[in-house]
């Protein structure tokens, strides 16, 4: 007998353009055998389910670009939904029409140039022949793990956790039932490094992905792609079409509209067919991850890093960076000339990064390190390195190096007021601290925003340290950060508009 | 029997392996708030009420998920984890309805949450949140919902899966706008519930209700142990008396009674008939006018073995058929289908649940 929901993994393909109705809770349900209240639960989780059709990009970059201007432009002409950051913050300000592709965009943003030296090289070629792959096959396993521990690599995607000490524990256990994950769900506001790299070299972070499959034994590859990036699905599976992979089962999934998916167990949470909401750890996923098996998930841009990694060595890697480990592709948008991707030395300064994407549009105020999530930083640290360990000392973080530039011309509070609504917006809503917390703060400001009374803000600080302390995971414990740092760092600006 | 010994304010305490801190510290008669723990549940660690410091780990962790483990240290007061429950009350006051006095109101089964903020005191008062829940109309006579009084615990939604492996309700929608919702916001007549009402039961807050049964202060009820009369299985109930009427039925707690905390859609709810007029209160019998009549017992048993063996004579045994109620135990229709081949001699004797 098959067990209830025995086929729950097929939940959110099936829910896909079905809407949320009746029938289609019965159909759903029929098919997968998951009770209709579940699915209904489910469906009702993820944005582009609930509420599919054009969507326009509310994301601070956007926002600064005239995304409110936009948005009315497109609501007068018909419905509309105004969503969190779309990852296009280089483009800005943009919408996606039907099937979540770009209808409003800028031009694509920059990228660095050709230079082979680089680790990932977006402006380069991929090499079909995979000739990490055989090199690796060539190493075996141990020598890989060996080889990414010497490049010091550490996870792109936000915490910066040393990559060798997964490979190495989902390598190492017993369980014969093992996966890769590759996290290509990119949603934090101001990212969009892993969408170029999966648009300009998708064979780099395929390679790696088999590299690791090989490494820890693992039986199947699940890419992880976030639901508002069909073309960037569409290069990697182009990419696969090429041929020289057959020896892997790659398997694509596709996310449906909601940022914490980019948390490692609300990923696989969502891969199995449930609502987003992240695990308690432990366990680890590298223990009991997909479907309780040891998994090995990596950020799309760690991944890319691997073949130079292997091909020319760790010690090269190492030695690339500036502050920390190797290179860092990091993204530039706001008030910059050229916004973009650019691949510098990992702790490269902010004026350094700004000096790659063409300089400063006015006079610059304020910039967020690494997506919402980090806050915001004064001009004062325009010399600090950009990594993990210096910004953390700042209080604020790396992330997913998602940087925007604010002038003078902006309000700091208006700012974290933008950052606020995203973050009350994308909480899953599991745990009460980031639930509520996250509603409240963004209720301040808008309080503030309207009256200019400061005693709005009174609690901010200690509602703050309490999503830190209390909230299950990394969103709900960052959530007040952007109207903390605002008034930490920006009193003068704050609730002015010069 | 203990596996190794875990440090709780102090005190030492024996722990098995796989069991969590909360667990522990409940033998060891350590109180730990909790809202969204219940034994017969995987943990959810969503109210984070529980959260204590335990050594090895920087953040504050979940008491009712946390495992034991061998020479740890918890710790359950001071002053970091006073100020966390302070603050998170004061969340939760923001997204709940509050009385007069701004407590979270009283709701028909209690509301924990009350208690807990009277016991443990809340940091400052915070303007309400006013979350897009959203209410959903029920006309099923039994379980309604009050979504203002929902903290979001997810301990009906987990029972109704976990236990009763119905899942007729679930968390639904995203962020500040979560709410139980059944498929479609439809009528809980309308999906797989099966009524049972257990998820008033687990419910902390009294966010889930029996939508006939009366608003009272819990202190003001009697509650009187009973054996539910619908079936044979034995569950224990507690009538919940108040002025010398049942106005309601709940479980006992897990883990003390045979039923585990659990009540069906009878035991639970059908229970007007205690004080309905027409309820039979003696047997009767009817007599040469052709109208029921009171009697005593003895005179309808005799009345009935006359009948029957009245039958058995002029049309034979098989001519009588005996018919026992799902309602009896097993003890009980052994003897009818004893009565009905040894004292009647026939085999025509059924139960009317052996279909």
């Amino acid at each position: 007998m098959e067990k209830k929901g025995s086929k729950r993994q097929a939940v959110l393909d099936a829910l896909t353009g079905q809407g949320l109705s009746r029938e289609a809770m019965a159909r759903v349900a029929e098919l997968t055998g998951v009770p209709e209240a579940d699915v209904y639960g489910v469906g009702t989780f993820y944005t582009l389910l609930a509420e599919p059709g054009p969507r326009v990009c509310q994301g601070l970059s956007c926002k600064l670009a005239g995304g409110d201007a936009l948005a009315e432009k497109l609501e007068a002409k018909g419905t509309v939904h105004r969503v969190s950051c779309l990852g296009q913050c280089d483009r800005a300000p943009v919408s996606l029409g039907e099937n979540n592709r770009l209808d409003v965009a800028g031009p694509r943003g920059g990228i660095s140039p050709d230079n082979p030296g680089l680790v990932m090289n977006l402006a380069g070629e991929d090499d079909p022949s995979y000739p990490a792959l055989a090199w690796a096959r060539k190493m075996g396993g141990e020598a890989v793990i060996d080889e990414l521990e010497a490049s010091g690599l550490q996870g792109r995607g936000g915490a910066g956790f040393p990559a060798h000490i997964k490979w190495r524990a989902v390598r190492a256990e017993a369980e014969p039932t093992k996966y890769v994950v590759c996290n290509a769900d990119e949603g934090e506001p101001g990212t969009f490094k892993d969408r170029e790299i999966m648009l300009r070299r998708p064979q780099l972070m395929l390679e790696a992905l088999a590299i690791a499959a090989f490494v820890t034994g693992c039986e199947a590859i699940y890419i992880y792609v976030r639901g508002e990036f069909p073309e960037e699905t569409d290069a990697l599976k182009a990419a696969l079409a090429k041929g020289g992979l057959e020896d892997f089962e790659f398997r694509f999934i596709e996310g449906h509209g909601a940022y914490i998916c980019g948390e490692e167990t609300a990923l696989i949470e969502s891969i199995e067919g449930r609502r987003g909401m992240p695990r308690l750890k432990p366990p680890y996923p590298t223990q009991q991850g997909l479907w309780g098996k040891p998994t090995l998930m990596n950020n799309v841009e760690t991944l890319a890093c691997v073949p130079d990694i292997l091909l020319r060595g760790g010690a090269r890697f190492l030695a690339l960076g500036k502050t920390e480990p190797g290179t860092k592709l990091y993204c530039l948008s706001g008030h910059v000339n050229n916004p973009g991707v650019y691949e510098l030395p990992l702790g490269a300064s902010l004026n350094e990064l700004v000096a790659a994407g063409g300089g400063f549009v006015g006079t610059p105020l304020a910039f967020s390190p690494g997506g919402a999530s980090s806050g915001v930083l004064p001009m004062s640290l325009a010399d600090e390195p950009l990594d993990f360990k210096s910004l953390a000392a700042h209080g604020s973080m790396l992330g997913s190096a998602g940087v925007v530039v604010l002038n003078d011309t902006v309000d700091m509070a208006w700012v974290a007021q933008v950052q606020a609504v995203f973050f009350e917006d994308e909480s899953c809503g599991q745990c009460a601290p980031c639930r509520i917390g996250a509603r409240l703060v963004r209720q301040a400001l808008d309080r503030y925003l309207q009256s200019g009374n400061p005693d709005n803000l009174e609690h901010i600080e200690e509602l703050a340290w309490e999503m830190t302390e209390g909230s299950i995971c990394g969103l709900g414990m960052v959530a007040a950060e952007p109207a903390v740092t605002a008034r930490r760092h920006f009193s003068d600006h704050f609730g002015v508009r010069p | 029997m203990s596996d190794f010994e875990i440090m709780i304010d102090g005190q030492t305490v024996g722990a098995s392996d796989g069991e969590t801190v909360l667990t522990a510290a409940i033998r060891a008669g350590v109180s730990i708030p909790t809202l969204c723990h219940d034994p017969r549940l995987d943990p959810a660690a969503a109210c984070r009420t529980c959260l204590v410091e335990v050594s090895g780990s920087g953040r504050l962790q979940p008491a009712c998920a946390w495992k034991a483990q061998a020479d740890m240290t918890v710790v359950t007061e001071n002053p970091r984890i006073k100020r966390h429950r302070a603050v998170l009350l004061s969340m939760y006051l923001a997204d709940h309805a509050l009385d007069d006095e701004g407590l979270p109101v009283e709701r028909p089964n209690g509301n924990q949450l009350r208690e807990m903020v009277i016991k443990e005191g809340h940091a400052f008062d915070l303007v309400p949140v006013a979350a897009p829940r959203g209410n959903r109309e029920d006309k099923n006579p039994y379980v309604q919902f009050n979504p203002d009084a929902c903290i979001l615990c997810a301990r009906c939604t987990r029972y109704c899966d976990e236990v009763e492996a119905v899942s007729a309700i679930s968390l639904a929608g995203r962020g500040s706008a979560t709410t139980i919702s059944t498929v479609a916001e439809r009528s809980l007549l309308d999906t797989s519930c099966e009524l049972c009402g257990g998820c008033i039961d687990v419910c902390p807050t009294g966010a889930m209700f029996e939508g006939k049964a009366p608003v009272h202060a819990p202190e003001a009820i009697e509650k009187v142990r009973s054996t539910c009369n619908f079936c044979g299985v034995g569950c224990q109930l507690d009538l919940n008396v108040l002025d010398g009427k049942v106005i309601k039925v709940t479980a006992p707690p897990p883990g003390t009674t045979v039923n585990d905390g659990n009540l069906c859609v009878k035991g639970r709810f059908a229970y007007d008939f205690v004080h309905h007029d027409d309820r039979l209160t003696t047997p009767l019998i009817r007599r040469d006018d052709g109208e029921l009549h009171p009697c005593s017992w003895d005179e309808a048993i005799s009345a009935a073995a006359a009948g029957l063996l009245a039958v058995k004579k002029n049309h034979g045994a098989d001519a009588l058929g005996f018919i026992s109620s799902a309602r009896c135990t097993v003890e009980e229709n052994y003897l009818v289908q004893k009565m009905s081949r040894a004292a009647f001699g026939t085999n025509n004797c059924h139960q009317c649940a052996a279909t």
